[in-house]
């Protein structure tokens, strides 16, 4: 099942002016693939997901979205995050709209969806994370798990081939965390191709296929979470597992 | 009898004179409304345009909405509206009274204004227009359904307060002939060397005019605000 390559990265190198930050990432993700990408803070965990959604630029190195390759071009790069949904650390909803607004301005604005089309869907989508009865209120009234909810839903609604999560339970209450790893569970079992950092140990275990640890800008290993987990090989991994269990 | 002579008799004529006069202000309101309407609207409008070029990434567009910004808040607006009145038509730009200081007091408030905005869009999270480009908006598109209705909420205190300012600012367009409430009041005083109840009723309708814009803008600040926590 999983052979379809749905995103492949190539020799991805990302500079802050001197600093290298990433340093030659090559990653196949297939369809219906979980990752999960774990690493120290200062690893290269975010940019490695924000380099693949083009919101950092000035990069060299090359993704491959269903076997094309993404120039910088602007129409290229919109079509692409089009296909390519994101999940922030910090939810980033609208305020200004109601839930069911963050939902279907996705599909409104950019594919120019049918107002009345995009708000079925967006309510199907909003009972899919348990939220239907929250359709009219702002995300403010929400919880910190609530609203990261509904930035899934937000992004689903855009149909997405793959969705990257950047650290989506960081800046939540620990009682909230539950809530949202669920959901990004259901979307697992779904077969949903998803690439997610996070920080969530056991959790990365429960859900991934496979596992990348960063090290310093680099993929220092890569495996089955039985592998990185039980047999981790390098030292750095090692020290790494150690520190957090 | 001095109390009465001194005090009831002064009152009852300052009354005497307001209540003839007050309603003779009706043109002169009229004007000053006409005035802060049109120089408003259209100073908001040329503020929008200025806070665009100064956030595109053509240098010459931005070098043009600095370089109108610096000559607008560089000069005294009595000048500007001199310049345009008087000045102008010497080149061949004749434009009459009202249409001068409309043109002066909107481009006046047009580069204050614009700073408001551009204040209000920079004060504006960056992962807002991070989510919506990560969603699949061009940068325009973030801009108009995200950015925008945003920072127009968040300028509405300050815009409010350039308002104020350009209402009374439009009393300085008596100096170019327009009779509005200031320059109708100086022709009443001279007219009946009475210049305290006259000037006492131009600054109340100043003052109920003001009131009545605040108060809205207040409002248009709470009904807008339902999304804040």
């Amino acid at each position: 099942m999983k052979d379809k390559l749905m995103i492949k990265v190539a020799g991805l190198h990302k500079y802050y002016d001197d600093l290298e930050v990433l340093k030659g990432i090559d990653l196949d993700v297939h369809e219906g693939e979980v990752i999960s990408i774990i690493g120290a803070s200062g690893s290269g965990k975010s940019t490695l997901l924000r380099c693949i959604n083009f919101l950092e630029t000035k990069n060299k190195g090359d993704i491959y979205v269903n076997g094309k390759k993404i120039r910088r071009s602007a129409g290229d790069i919109n079509k692409l995050r089009e296909k390519v949904g994101m999940v922030f650390q910090r939810f980033n909803l609208f305020p200004h709209k109601t839930v069911l607004q963050n939902v279907m301005v996705g599909p409104v604005v950019i594919k120019k969806a049918k107002k009345i089309e995009a708000r079925n869907k967006a309510l199907k989508l909003l009972e899919s994370v348990g939220l239907e009865d929250k359709a009219d209120v702002y995300p403010a009234m929400l919880s910190g798990g609530q609203q990261q909810r509904v930035a899934i839903a937000r992004a689903l609604a855009m149909n997405p081939n793959v969705l990257l999560f950047d650290e989506p339970t960081s800046a939540l209450d620990p009682e909230l965390v539950g809530e949202v790893l669920q959901v990004i569970d259901k979307l697992a079992k779904q077969g949903m191709t998803m690439l997610i950092v996070t920080h969530e140990m056991g959790f990365a275990r429960e859900v991934s296929d496979r596992v990348v640890f960063l090290h310093e800008g680099k993929i220092e290993e890569s495996g089955t979470p039985d592998d990185i987990f039980e047999r981790p090989q390098s030292e750095r991994l090692q020290a790494f597992i150690a520190s957090i269990w | 009898m001095d109390l009465f002579n001194g005090f009831f008799i002064p009152l009852k004529e300052f009354f005497m004179v307001v209540i003839k006069y007050a309603p003779k202000f009706d043109q002169a309101v009229l004007l000053t409304l006409e005035l802060s309407v049109f120089s408003i609207a259209l100073g908001t409008i040329i503020g929008l345009i200025v806070t665009i070029l100064k956030l595109t990434k053509f240098k010459g567009l931005q070098k043009i909405a600095y370089a109108y910004i610096s000559i607008v808040r560089g000069t005294p607006l009595l000048l500007q509206l001199y310049f345009i009145f008087f000045g102008l038509p010497l080149i061949g730009l004749e434009f009459n009274a009202f249409i001068s200081a409309t043109i002066g007091l909107a481009f006046h408030s047009g580069a204050y204004i614009s700073e408001i905005f551009r204040g209000a869009i920079i004060s504006i999270d960056y992962g807002q227009e991070e989510a919506a480009r990560a969603l699949g908006m061009s940068k325009i598109e973030a801009f108009i359904h995200i950015i925008l209705p945003q920072a127009f909420k968040r300028s509405i205190p300050s815009l409010g307060n350039q308002f104020i300012i350009a209402v009374k600012d439009s009393s300085l367009a008596s100096v170019i002939t327009i009779t509005e409430i200031t320059l109708t009041a100086r022709q009443f005083s001279a007219a009946t060397y009475n210049p305290f109840p006259i000037l006492f009723i131009a600054g109340v309708y100043y003052y109920v005019i003001i009131t009545i814009l605040s108060k809205s803008l207040k409002a248009l600040e709470r009904r807008l605000q339902v999304d804040e926590r």
